[in-house]
């Protein structure tokens, strides 16, 4: 089997022919310098400002009385109040699930599907349109369209009643609720995925893939052997990016079950969120956004090494 | 998903709603170059009731003040209380708002956000004909008044109680005798609630306790164990269904109009609504325990925002278009609210509303709710408990010992006053 040219296989890498001279490098930065003022003081005010505030928040005893004033130092004790919390532990487990049928969805149905819509045709074009639709859809909007579509009385337990199957609790039983939640999520994440899977699978030199199927190679073999190790860059993004979404998995969840029934979908945001807004406890509050945005800095930085090498190469 | 944006937001909700609370419209009345005065008043209201009589309250209003705009803002029920403590920080916010005073009252009277009313209260010619729990203060200020009150009650099919030939429940015992001798008729539902994980499954649940002389304060983990025991029946037998486990008071009402339900527990918020059913309703009081019948108060309280230009203009608005006499009966008329003023008492309007009468006997029976800075994470608790039984998440033992630590150490986090 011939092994490909690696640079012709990084998605978005095509048009990098070859590398500029140094000194027009630094030109280019000291001209690009003042271009990038708006939006890096937009990032500072939009992005830094309130993370640092909430990291702030975090190490202070913050209340409704002291939100506007002072907010007195308190070290650790609401990140120790957090860790030692029954409620904590919970929520992060629920992330966990929720992350997990995100990652399992997206990757497994979004390759059939992005295998299935890198034929170019009519077809295509009308599902790729539809899916961008979807993705396009504000959550709050089809979190409240699947609420009504999963309530008791609503049209998947009627259909599941025409063909002699009971009523399902989809929302309220503890055992299906957060699937339930995680499955609309993963339905809302998927034509994303979908949208970058079927690139890099466009990406991939169509010379490679004869060449392998004149070494002898099946569609399996070619799947596994050539076209996976290929995607890999544009997998590993995607990764990264999935594990992102669902640790920011409050719309879906505040729609459809308020964290509900009990706490079974209250996950990591949703905990903080209500913490800090229903509950007043902003310490709290912060200590889970901050423990939460830790987290994902833990996990993306395998995807910022992995850009960098790639970079290198 | 995934939009560029997901990248940083991931790290959690608070940044992203801190950064919300920058740009959530709330500009603050003023004038403008032709002499027109905008007043904005921030809201929550859903039923379709309270947005009418919100509209002819303020066209109440317009007839005698042509030169000002009323601009009403609907934010949801759960937002409002976040939104307005933003506006500490963007120094601008509503001109009035009505806001959950039960839950929220000790939260944003300490943070700043409303002003203090003290002084329009004190010169109000009008301040004697309301009772004491209309006036709200924190440290000798006022910064709320209630032009209504809100109570909970028993709402019946008065057509599918008579098939059944049950009267309507006047204690707890014939409440429960009524459920079972309907649950095998009406499978999963027979009773519409709430039992979301919420202050408002709470506000529902609690006064199974209070007719029994319990409240936020003296109930037990026992206490609790008990009423959460009678609830587990109802979702086991069927009558409840399960998913009242995630229901809000909305859905709850919805699920009752739809006609399935031989009885719902809701407010008289929803009267009006009520009396456009398809069916015959009928109103009682809660079922009343050992201790009689008792709910606790609800409604919003109307205040003024603390960063409001024109406050005078603002007190003249709750004055004319919330307090009088005249608007007073129009908001009755328009949602079943209940006026707080005792000069309205044996009004005709509502002295012949039958409908209202269990509404209005419960106000002078109510429950005392806990006034501490805490007193939400405390309803809470008791919220997500009743929800995680109904679902079947918890057993009533388990969810009440949850429930009573969260609930003792909110009150004692909150000064531990009640």
């Amino acid at each position: 089997m011939t092994a490909p040219p690696e640079t012709t296989v990084r998605p978005g890498a095509e048009g990098s022919v070859e590398s500029p001279a140094p000194g027009r490098w630094r030109r280019s930065r000291v001209h690009l310098g003042p271009y990038l003022v708006p939006a890096a003081v937009v990032c500072a005010l939009l992005c830094v400002y309130p993370l640092v505030q909430m990291g702030r928040m975090a190490f202070s005893d913050v209340g409704p009385a002291n939100l506007i004033g002072e907010w007195t130092f308190s070290g650790t004790e609401n990140i120790r109040e957090v860790l030692g919390s029954d409620g904590f532990w919970e929520a992060t487990r629920a992330t966990g699930v929720f992350t997990a049928v995100l990652l399992v969805v997206d990757l497994t149905i979004g390759y059939v599907a992005a295998q299935a819509l890198a034929r170019r045709g009519r077809l295509s074009s009308i599902v790729l349109s539809l899916m961008v639709f979807v993705w396009a859809l504000p959550p709050l909007v089809s979190g409240s369209v699947w609420k009504f579509l999963l309530a008791g009385d609503g049209a998947i337990n009627a259909v599941l009643q025409l063909v002699g199957i009971g009523r399902v609790d989809w929302l309220s039983d503890p055992s299906l609720a957060l699937w339930a939640v995680s499955g609309v999520a993963a339905w809302a994440s998927l034509p994303f995925a979908i949208l970058i899977i079927r690139g890099g699978l466009l990406s991939i030199p169509t010379e490679v893939l004869e060449a392998a199927s004149i070494d002898g190679a099946g569609p399996i073999r070619r799947a596994v052997s050539v076209v996976l190790p290929l995607l890999r860059p544009t997998l590993m993004v995607l990764v990264i990016l999935i594990v992102l979404y669902a640790f920011r998995s409050f719309d879906f969840v505040y729609v459809m079950t308020s964290g509900g029934p009990g706490t079974v979908t209250t996950t990591l945001p949703f905990l903080a969120y209500r913490e800090a807004f229903t509950t007043y406890s902003f310490g709290t509050g912060g200590a889970i956004a901050s423990l939460s945005m830790l987290a994902v800095v833990v996990l993306a930085i395998p995807y910022v090494l992995g850009v960098r090498k790639e970079e290198g190469q | 998903m995934l939009r560029p944006r997901a990248q940083a937001a991931g790290a959690a909700a608070i940044g992203m709603l801190v950064l919300s609370a920058c740009g959530d419209g709330s500009d603050t009345g003023s004038g403008s170059a032709d002499g027109q005065q905008t007043l904005t008043v921030w809201t929550y209201y859903t039923a379709g009731g309270q947005n009418d009589a919100l509209e002819q309250q303020n066209a109440l209003w317009a007839e005698s003040h042509p030169d000002v705009t009323i601009e009403t803002v609907q934010i949801p029920f759960e937002q409002l209380p976040s939104k307005l403590l933003a506006t500490a920080t963007t120094q601008d916010g509503p001109d009035v708002v009505l806001d959950n005073v039960v839950v929220d009252f000790p939260t944003l009277a300490s943070s700043g956000v409303l002003a203090d009313l003290t002084g329009y209260w004190d010169g109000y010619a009008d301040k004697d004909l309301f009772p004491d729990s209309a006036v709200w203060s924190y440290e000798d200020k006022v910064y709320n008044v209630m032009s209504y009150t809100n109570l909970l009650g028993l709402y019946y099919n008065a057509d599918m109680l008579e098939e059944a030939g049950i009267e309507p429940p006047e204690t707890m015992e014939e409440f429960q005798a009524a459920l079972e001798q309907l649950a095998p008729d009406n499978e999963g539902s027979v009773l519409a609630e709430s039992g979301a994980p919420t202050v408002e499954g709470a506000w529902m649940f609690m006064p199974h306790l209070l007719g029994q002389g319990k409240d936020y304060c003296t109930m037990t983990e026992a206490d609790l164990t008990t009423n959460l025991q009678t609830v587990q029946g109802w979702s086991q037998d069927g009558v409840i269904p399960r998913e009242t486990a995630t229901w809000d008071q909305a859905d709850a009402w919805q699920a009752f109009m739809s006609g399935d339900y031989p009885f719902g527990i809701n407010g008289n918020w929803n009267l009006a609504d009520a009396r456009g059913a398809d069916f015959t309703i009928g109103t009682t009081r809660f079922p009343a325990g050992p201790e009689g019948s008792h709910v606790f108060p609800g409604g919003e309280a109307i205040g003024i925002g603390a960063f409001a230009e024109d406050k005078d203009l603002a007190w003249q608005y709750v004055e004319e278009a919330w307090m009088s006499q005249e608007a007073s009966l129009i908001n009755f008329e328009a949602s079943g609210q209940i006026p707080t003023r005792s000069d309205l008492a044996d009004d005709e309007t509502i002295t012949s509303d039958e409908l209202v009468q269990p509404f209005v006997e419960a106000a002078s029976e109510t429950g005392a709710w806990p006034l501490n800075q805490e007193t939400a994470a405390m309803q809470t608790a008791v919220g997500e408990a009743h929800s995680a039984v109904i679902s079947g998440q918890s057993e009533p033992a388990d969810a009440a010992r949850t429930a009573i630590e969260a609930v003792t150490a909110a009150r004692e986090d909150g000064g531990g006053s009640c």
